[in-house]
């Protein structure tokens, strides 16, 4: 355990060094908050940029406060996961690539703490960023739209943070093989992207799939009815990280440094 | 709507905050990036595209420009 906190220490010192501590939280504030604003001045915005004839009248429908949050939520299905991916593509592959993996694994350390130290790192940097971002937004659309409930607000963080989490479990799990960063980012974002089409298109069959995940927040904000497979997708989430990271874990230990 | 109609004093607390922070992230890539010895590629480029891009600038900064080694 001593030996574990010591290289979460030296993860979270190396985050530090690489500004990471900075920019991820900055880039998650700016990509939620973008959604209320937008939304809000939409009509200046169409109104100052159209060369629209006189009497041309455009109705907007004023979308709601919950439509807005859960639009907040929706670009952190697209540029929150690259950043997602981007920030934590090298954390291993990057150490092996540069051999200092080598260094610190020449000494008895486990390769489970090795692993799991980073996974954890990784997992602190992205839950706080995202929960500033995701809570700057939704204060936001306090201000611009309508208060949303803060229980709605917290139930669909926690949901939709699943998600975020099995994506970084995936990141870090191409990582335990792959040497080079760039190839490690272009599959996990491939494998996202696919696993987000395939359980986007056959949605009856995919409702215990984690990339549904956004949808089932998405209920929690609006208040609709919330579906029994919810409890599906999160277990299925959970078990999966797990999974991915035992796998990785076991990976890790074989391909060494090779 | 001509600009000297839009309701700037409505405007600028709300979105003054972003920009605020839009600034410090690029800040703090610019500050970086003067006082790092190596970047991947000339140093002069990276000013301008930290500059010029505006969000992603800094970011690809971040991910790409740093050496990891």
């Amino acid at each position: 355990m001593k030996q574990w906190m010591t290289l979460l220490n030296k993860e979270l010192l190396e985050m530090t060094r690489n500004f990471k501590w900075i920019w991820v939280p900055i880039v998650f504030i700016l990509i939620a908050v973008m959604e209320p604003i937008t939304a809000y001045y939409m009509p200046q915005i169409i109104d100052s940029l159209g060369d629209l004839p006189d009497g041309a009248v455009i109705e907007l429908p004023v979308p709601s406060a919950e439509e807005v949050l859960v639009a907040s939520l929706s670009q952190y299905n697209t540029l929150g996961l690259l950043v997602i991916i981007l920030s934590s593509m090298g954390i291993i592959a990057g150490e092996r690539k540069s051999g200092v993996a080598g260094l610190i694994l020449v000494k008895p350390v486990s390769y489970t703490a090795f692993v799991t130290a980073k996974w954890a790192g990784a997992m602190l940097l992205l839950w706080i960023s995202y929960f500033i971002g995701y809570f700057v937004s939704w204060y936001y659309v306090g201000i611009l739209f309508d208060t949303i409930p803060f229980i709605d607000f917290i139930q669909s963080f926690f949901i939709y943070g699943l998600w975020l989490s099995f994506v970084l479990t995936i990141t870090v799990f191409f990582n335990s093989f792959l040497k080079s960063p760039g190839a490690v980012g272009f599959l996990s974002f491939a494998a996202v992207i696919v696993l987000i089409v395939i359980s986007g298109t056959f949605s009856k069959w995919f409702e215990w799939s984690p990339a549904q995940l956004l949808s089932y927040a998405s209920t929690f904000i609006m208040s609709g009815p919330i579906s029994s497979d919810v409890w599906a997708a999160i277990i299925l989430s959970v078990s999966g990280i797990i999974m991915l990271l035992g796998g990785s874990i076991a990976i890790f230990r074989r391909k060494e440094l090779a | 709507m001509e600009l000297s109609q839009v309701n700037w004093e409505v405007i600028i607390p709300i979105v003054a905050p972003i920009i605020l922070i839009q600034l410090i992230l690029l800040a703090i890539a610019i500050i970086d990036l003067v006082r790092i010895e190596k970047v991947n590629g000339p140093k002069w480029v990276w000013i301008l595209v930290i500059l010029f891009v505006n969000i992603v600038g800094p970011i690809l900064y971040f991910v790409i420009g740093r050496r990891n080694d």
